[in-house]
């Protein structure tokens, strides 16, 4: 079958006063209708790399890739408004904060509804029962009474699954979810991972998966790929994490401390600039 | 000398500076560089600088003496000879009156920064940081002064303290002040629930300590930038004072006043009133340009985390 | 006795006209040198009770006393009350937003001395690099600004800050929860072992089981301003839990609890 994504030699610069910075330092992966984890610390470059895939750096910021393809296109050489067609339909991103992603004086009714009318053409009431039935989807209880608030309205929880609700309506084919649960409560967390991992059972997506959270990511994907310093530094099989071998993937994991776990100091990571080599 | 400079240059960037004056001096440097990549602010602060050198320099630049009158020559056109910007209705040397009439402005000016922005923002950041009644009380005390027009108000205080350059400044200082006091409440008000404060209050620092060392020094850079934009007001307010003969005092060379005189030979003699009003045009794009500038400079979000 | 004496504590904000009671009555004590653990979702009202204790939030009703008095009022009028700031002191949740932006970190360090009149100049200068040594920085760091640091390097710098005036109480705000993983093993082995070295007493709050298990005696599970249940590590080790939202909570973790 044929890869949705391929990546080859990602590379995200940008230039600063003081010097070129680069934030992402060749990455290549191919993904399919799976779910891959993307993990790093603050700095690695995992945020970068699902910017530039949806080509959303921001000038100074420059993007270069051998391939960048989703099913089978070049992604750079499009022109914007062919991307922006693209993003619209079948490429999607979530957000770490849906306070910053949802228009704070728009219902969001009419935010889930815009696309819709806009792009498909579908009448006011087809569009608003279409909305509905993907809050209904996200499990929001009381989809009515949601498509009638403002963003300000809604909890933390609810404000991520409406969210989610508006990047699924126009059915992509690739979702890159950004710290999609960091900024919920636990139990939370738990109910909105619950309605990825259905969508992509159901609907068949590509998902990328990006995390700080080593264990959350390798409980919840298929795949995970370990950053350090805008470099892949350890590929493997979500189910083979225990036979991590770069010293930087055991250390993250070591380092956490876990309920009922012993006393003493936790082993802390000594970082070695090989590893950035 | 090169090998000094970049001495120097390291020594200021520093990543590890090892005293206070280091590292204030490395904040500074960064600043200045920033500056600098700024052209448009560069071209403000040039021009400052010319207005600065100008009035301390007044008598070496002048050709004639400023109060000189040569009625055989009056009103001359630019271009007379000796008298290259030509005369005034006394057949004073304009040129000379207008590198004079710098010392005046900045006069004006540098008692007017030294005055309103200091009342201004402790009256504002007093009231942001406490809050409550004395917020109240300040505040509405802020917004009375700010519905009158300025420059009628200004009128106000010269026409009960008498007319006069001094009298003026402190008119003009008495109307500006309010602004001051908005922003750096503005300021105040979103620093002071900041855990940074909180750790203030819980080391047991008192509120004054708090006020002037901590809140004061983040309103400042707020208030830099108000004070240049405000420079090109401040100029035009006391030459306005200075037009209705109720600033400067004949014959004192301020610009205003130049053009109040110059205003009857508008239609034949326009340079009479043209130069002093071009001097007062340059110097305050040269303090908006320059205000531009600081406000990137000194902008803390704008600052690299 | 106990050092931390929590009784019936309320606390009620006034937001928009409304009345929001973020604490509603909880009993709480911790004995000297003693850890001891707030757990809770946001909402909860767990910062809100460090808040109150320290005098950053009001008590509406009930007691929260430390060492047997109250906390003073710090409103902005500023407190005289320098005993109490010698006796506690926090370190917040945001390593970004709890050290001021223009001072270096030699002033945030040498002010409290100041402000206390402890020590003269060659004094104060001596405790400064002691207090950067203890938490692990060298003295390259000692006139950086915060700008200059990253967010472990704050968070160790804020924790140096609240032992500058030697206190016996550290009230912790989330320390690590802004913190990488690695860097959060580093800031949790420096407190432990600061509260080893001087007998400190801690209450700490955190939304991660594991990290107040890690670090705590006891700790209290929280729910809508109130306690659920006060559980000791021994007994959270053994699954002696009784409240179901405890349970859920603690198998919500588990899928950040590393692989075995």
């Amino acid at each position: 079958m044929k890869p949705l994504l391929e990546v080859e030699d990602l590379k995200v610069a940008f230039d600063t006063p003081g010097g070129r910075v680069e934030a992402v330092r060749g990455v290549s992966f191919t993904l399919g209708r799976e779910r891959l984890g993307i993990v790093g610390e603050s700095g690695s470059g995992k945020t970068m790399t699902g910017r530039a895939i949806l080509r959303l750096v921001q000038p100074p910021g420059r993007v270069t890739a051998k391939r960048l393809a989703f099913d089978g296109r070049d992604l750079l050489s499009l022109p914007e408004r062919g991307m922006r067609a693209l993003r619209g339909r079948r490429l999607a991103m979530v957000m770490q904060d849906p306070k910053y992603s949802l228009n704070p004086v728009m219902t969001v009714g009419r935010q889930l509804t815009e696309g819709l009318r806009r792009r498909d053409r579908l009448s006011a009431g087809a569009a608003r029962r279409r909305a509905v039935a993907m809050l209904e989807a996200v499990q929001i209880r009381d989809p009515e009474r949601v498509m009638g608030a403002y963003p300000h309205e809604l909890s933390g929880g609810m404000g991520q699954r409406v969210m989610i609700a508006m990047m699924l309506i126009p059915e992509p084919d690739l979702l890159i979810a950004d710290e999609p649960t960091s900024a919920l409560d636990v139990t939370v967390e738990a109910e909105v991972l619950r309605i990825l991992d259905g969508l992509v059972r159901e609907r068949g997506l590509g998902l990328i998966f990006i995390s700080h959270d080593l264990p959350l990511v390798a409980r919840f994907c298929d795949r995970v790929l370990v950053m350090y310093a805008g470099r892949v530094v350890e590929s493997l099989a979500a189910s083979e994490l225990e036979q991590a071998r770069h010293p930087y993937t055991r250390g993250l994991l070591r380092c956490l401390p876990a309920v009922g776990g012993p006393r003493g100091p936790l082993p802390t990571l000594r970082r070695d600039p090989g590893w950035a080599e | 000398m090169s090998s000094a400079t970049a001495s120097w240059r390291t020594w200021l960037t520093s990543r590890s500076p090892r005293s206070r004056r280091q590292a204030w001096l490395g904040q500074a440097y960064l600043g200045w560089l920033s500056l600098l990549r700024n052209p448009v602010a560069l071209l403000g602060l040039a021009i400052v600088l010319l207005l600065v050198l100008t009035a301390i320099f007044a008598p070496l630049l002048a050709t004639h003496d400023p109060l000189a009158q040569d009625l055989a020559k009056r009103l001359s056109p630019p271009g007379t000879a000796g008298h290259w910007l030509g005369t005034d209705e006394f057949g004073r040397d304009l040129w000379s009156r207008m590198v004079y009439g710098a010392r005046v402005t900045l006069y004006i000016v540098l008692l007017v920064v030294a005055t309103a922005p200091v009342f201004g923002l402790a009256i504002g950041t007093a009231a942001g940081y406490f809050g409550g009644l004395v917020d109240v009380v300040l505040m509405r005390l802020t917004d009375i002064f700010l519905a009158f027009p300025r420059l009628i108000l200004a009128l106000a205080f010269v026409a009960a303290l008498g007319p006069g350059i001094g009298n003026a400044v402190l008119a003009i200082a008495l109307t500006a002040w309010p602004p001051y006091a908005r922003v750096a409440r503005a300021e105040t008000l979103t620093v002071r629930n900041s855990d940074y404060i909180a750790a203030e209050q819980l080391q047991g620092f008192g509120a004054w300590r708090i006020v002037t060392g901590h809140v004061m020094p983040l309103c400042l850079s707020s208030v830099i930038v108000r004070i240049t934009l405000d420079m090109a007001g401040i100029i035009l307010v006391a030459a306005g004072l200075g037009f209705l003969g109720l600033g400067a005092q004949p014959p004192l060379p301020e610009w205003g006043l130049m053009i109040s005189s110059g205003r009857k030979y508008l239609f034949d003699q326009w340079w009479v009133a043209t130069v002093p009003g071009l001097a007062i045009f340059v110097v305050s794009l040269g303090f908006n340009l320059l205000g531009d500038g600081l406000r990137d400079v000194l902008d803390p979000r704008s600052a690299s985390r | 006795m106990a050092l931390i004496e929590i009784a019936g504590l309320e606390v009620v904000f006034a937001a928009r006209g409304e009345a929001v009671r973020a604490v509603r009555g909880i009993d709480l004590s911790v004995e000297p040198r003693e850890s001891f653990g707030l757990v809770g979702e946001s909402g909860s009202g767990k910062s809100t009770v460090l808040r109150a204790l320290c005098g950053l939030a009001p008590v509406s009703a009930g007691r929260a006393l430390i060492d047997g008095r109250a906390p003073p009022a710090l409103g902005r009028i500023g407190s005289r009350d320098r005993a109490f700031a010698r006796r506690v002191q926090m370190v917040f949740q945001d390593p970004y937003g709890s050290l001021h932006p223009r001072h270096t970190v030699d002033r945030v360090l040498s002010e409290p001395l100041l402000v206390h009149g402890l020590g003269g100049r060659r004094e104060r200068d001596r405790r400064v690099e002691a207090a950067l040594q203890d938490v692990g920085l060298d003295a390259s760091f000692r006139f950086r600004y915060p700008h200059q640091l990253s967010g472990g390097q704050r968070q160790r710098v804020a924790v140096a800050r609240a032992l500058m005036l030697e206190p016996s109480v550290l009230l912790l705000d989330e320390p690590t929860s802004a913190l990488d993983a690695s860097v959060q093993a580093e800031v949790l082995n420096l407190l432990s072992r600061l509260r080893e070295e001087r007998g400190l007493t801690f209450l700490m709050v955190s939304h991660d089981f594991a990290v107040i298990d890690h670090m705590c005696d006891r700790l209290a599970v929280m729910q809508q301003g109130r306690i659920v249940e006060v559980l000791d590590r021994e007994a959270l080790a053994r699954g002696a839990v009784r409240e179901d939202y405890t349970r859920a909570l603690l198998a919500a973790s588990q899928a950040h609890a590393p692989v075995q």
